[in-house]
């Protein structure tokens, strides 16, 4: 039986050999590891990895899970289940679609009105995270067609806080997940 | 000595400052907004008192309702921590109208040093060196443009009103300077209500280097020597240490001669700041006082033993300072690194969200301030520093390898923290050899992303996880109520 794990963009076969009341045998790459394992708490575990002690510290649960060694998180995702669940959780340097936030924000400006044209790369809405301002911008030419929110609003990402129609031209579809393939 | 003092102020701050007023007997009022009803500063406080919504101007910066909290809690004097109203004149001075004590300097020094013109004329006078550049103001651009001249490019735009960086502009030709200042006037304008800029020589590779001072009203100012604080991301500090790696006796001797004339020429009292500039050819320019309490102020509580907070209260309080300058030693190495709610692999980007667990290091030397608990849940509306993880030690050496390793021990689940890059930082053989400048982290860490080294081990606590069950929430008709077998509780499994 194995796990495909996805650590950043590495997919890792695991196969779990043997498993015993708090003793795993586990194969990366045909290499067996012997892991005896303590769970101290939900987000702590004592591991000893072939005889070596280490911690690991862990939040989150099936789909995507932080882990915690030595100071350096890991994200760690089973292959299987991420297809579906990666929407939504790019940070400000992907390429938005929509006009929402990257983080849980507050609506500072905004600085179109309902009717107006916009193109694509214009500033939108402008929105304050623990002091530091990021201006959300259209994401291509078209007419805004409704703003939700007003200035103090408490925004999430995902939110859209303005509707932007697109300008007519080759219908693209939608390409959710693209970068998990 | 006071009797109740009120800390205008949240998180880290409000708690290190409330630390000391329980040690010395004086009962502390905490304030708080709609978010911050669970915070650390809260739950440690005395009396505590809601001011209202969350955002800034309604609450931490709204001096009316502050004042009336000082009223109705009978407190005889206000801390207003770093931040916030902590260098707002109107609000000093409000607080010596209400008789109230403001700790911290008197409103006219406070108002006088905001201005980094009016700044750099006093410290001209009496002789303090200055980056070469205006003391005046100027909205001409013809004018600018000859001033930029004078000085010879590159030239940097500051705002008279500035701080953290805004209004601020590198210009490196005359064609770029027109443009640039107008933007720099829109961008002070819009921060602090005050569209005046000036021009200074920029200087290219400087550490940033600053002098605690301790004034009392009775005219003796001392100085706690020296921090370096090169390290910074968007004219932000993100590791202090002291004493600077580029410090010699001589050099200190000149610097800390340059602060202690710096408060008195500008009349300064309680404990402040003088931040220089110093250059690759050994030069120091002053730069600006810091009228409060400084962020980075624990490193130099490790190594010269003081309180500053508490030299602070008895400063407002009147009393002489009880040390000499030929008192003050400093011992061994100190240095801070601040945990921000930041991502580092993504631009340093805020990541507020709740604490889902954390875990604080611990053991000789280390001391970690800490604003946060496992469960809390980190507001969007205020600065994002989470804690301030200090350490020291005999030696710079031994103090970086502490650090690391406390850095390594200390886990904060729920929001991404700079953690990993602190850790790279401290390694690097530019941090261990003391080349330590302004550009540390556009120069050696531009584009950093954390090295997942041990992918493995990962991957083994995410299947242990998923398998070992939950602590506290034992599988339902389990034989012996222990913890589910593997094939009890598998989850996503590939048969």
């Amino acid at each position: 039986m194995e796990y495909r794990l996805k650590v950043d963009d590495t997919i890792i076969p695991v196969e779990v050999k043997k498993a015993e009341t708090n003793t795993m045998t586990l194969s990366f790459d045909g290499k067996a590891r012997n892991v005896q394992y303590s769970r101290i708490s939900d987000n702590q575990i004592h591991l000893i990895i072939d005889g070596v002690g280490t911690q690991a510290f862990i939040a989150g649960d099936g789909d995507e899970k932080t882990v915690i060694l030595r100071g350096v998180p890991y994200e760690v995702r089973d292959a299987d289940l991420s297809r579906q669940t990666r929407r939504g959780k790019r940070g400000p340097s992907a390429m938005p679609r929509e006009v929402t936030p990257p983080t849980p924000s507050i609506v500072v400006r905004i600085l179109v009105a309902e009717g107006d044209r916009v193109n694509k790369g214009d500033a939108v809405i402008v929105v304050t995270a623990m002091k530091m301002e990021t201006t959300l911008t259209a994401p291509f030419d078209g007419t805004v067609t409704k703003i939700n929110v007003v200035e103090g609003d408490k925004v999430m990402p995902g939110q859209i806080l303005a509707d932007i129609e697109k300008d007519e031209e080759e219908p693209t579809e939608e390409q959710d997940g693209l970068a998990d393939s | 000595m006071f009797k109740k003092i009120l800390v205008a102020n949240r998180g880290e701050i409000a708690r290190r400052i409330m630390n000391t007023c329980r040690e010395m007997g004086i009962k502390t009022v905490a304030l708080y907004s709609d978010a911050d009803r669970d915070a650390v500063h809260v739950l440690e406080a005395d009396q505590a008192l809601c001011l209202g919504d969350a955002e800034p101007a309604a609450s931490y910066l709204n001096i009316d309702k502050i004042i009336a909290a000082a009223r109705e809690t009978g407190a005889d004097a206000i801390h207003p921590g770093y931040g916030f109203l902590a260098e707002n004149a109107d609000f000093a001075e409000r607080c010596e109208q209400e008789g109230l004590v403001f700790i911290g300097p008197p409103s006219r020094v406070i108002s006088e040093l905001g201005d980094k013109t009016i700044a750099r004329q006093t410290m001209t006078k009496s002789g303090v060196p200055v980056i070469p550049g205006m003391n005046h103001p100027e909205s001409d651009p013809e004018v600018l443009v000859r001033e930029a001249d004078a000085i010879g490019y590159p030239v940097l735009i500051k705002a008279a009103a500035g701080g953290g960086g805004k209004g601020m502009r590198v210009v490196a030709s005359a064609d770029e300077l027109h443009d640039a200042c107008i933007s720099a006037s829109s961008e002070a304008a819009g921060a602090f209500g005050n569209g005046s800029i000036y021009l200074e020589k920029y200087l290219t590779r400087p550490r940033h280097i600053e002098f605690q001072i301790l004034a009392d009203s009775h005219g003796n100012v001392v100085h706690l020597l020296e921090r370096e604080c090169s390290i910074q991301r968007r004219h932000q500090k993100i590791i202090e240490e002291t004493p600077s790696p580029a410090m010699t006796p001589e050099l200190r001797k000149k610097m800390g001669d340059a602060a202690i004339a710096a408060a008195q020429a500008s009349g300064y009292v309680n404990a402040g700041t003088v931040e220089f500039l110093l250059d690759e050819d050994g030069s120091f320019y002053f730069l600006e006082v810091n009228t409060r309490l400084q962020v980075e102020h624990p490193i130099t509580e490790m190594t010269t033993g003081i309180d500053i907070v508490r030299c602070q209260l008895e400063i407002a309080a009147g009393n002489p300072l009880s040390i000499d300058q030929k008192d003050i030693k400093g011992r061994g190495h100190a240095i801070e690194c601040r945990i921000y709610a930041e991502d580092p692999g993504n631009d340093f980007f805020p990541s507020p969200g709740k604490i889902v667990f954390m875990k604080e290091p611990s053991g000789p030397g280390i001391r970690n301030d800490c604003g946060i608990y496992s469960g809390f849940q980190v507001p969007v509306e205020y600065d994002p520093i989470l804690s301030k993880l200090i350490v020291a030690a005999e030696n710079r050496e031994e103090a970086v390898h502490r650090m690391i390793e406390a850095l390594r021990e200390y886990v904060i689940l729920g929001v991404r923290t700079p953690i990993p890059f602190l850790i790279d930082v401290l390694r690097s053989e530019a941090f261990r050899k003391g080349e330590t400048f302004t550009d540390f982290i556009g120069c050696h860490f531009p584009d950093w992303k954390p090295e997942r080294a041990d992918v493995e081990t990962a991957a083994i606590a995410y299947i242990i996880d998923e398998l070992a069950g939950k602590k506290e929430r034992p599988v339902a008709d389990n034989r012996g109520g222990g913890y589910g077998s593997p094939w009890q509780t598998l989850g996503n499994w590939r048969p």
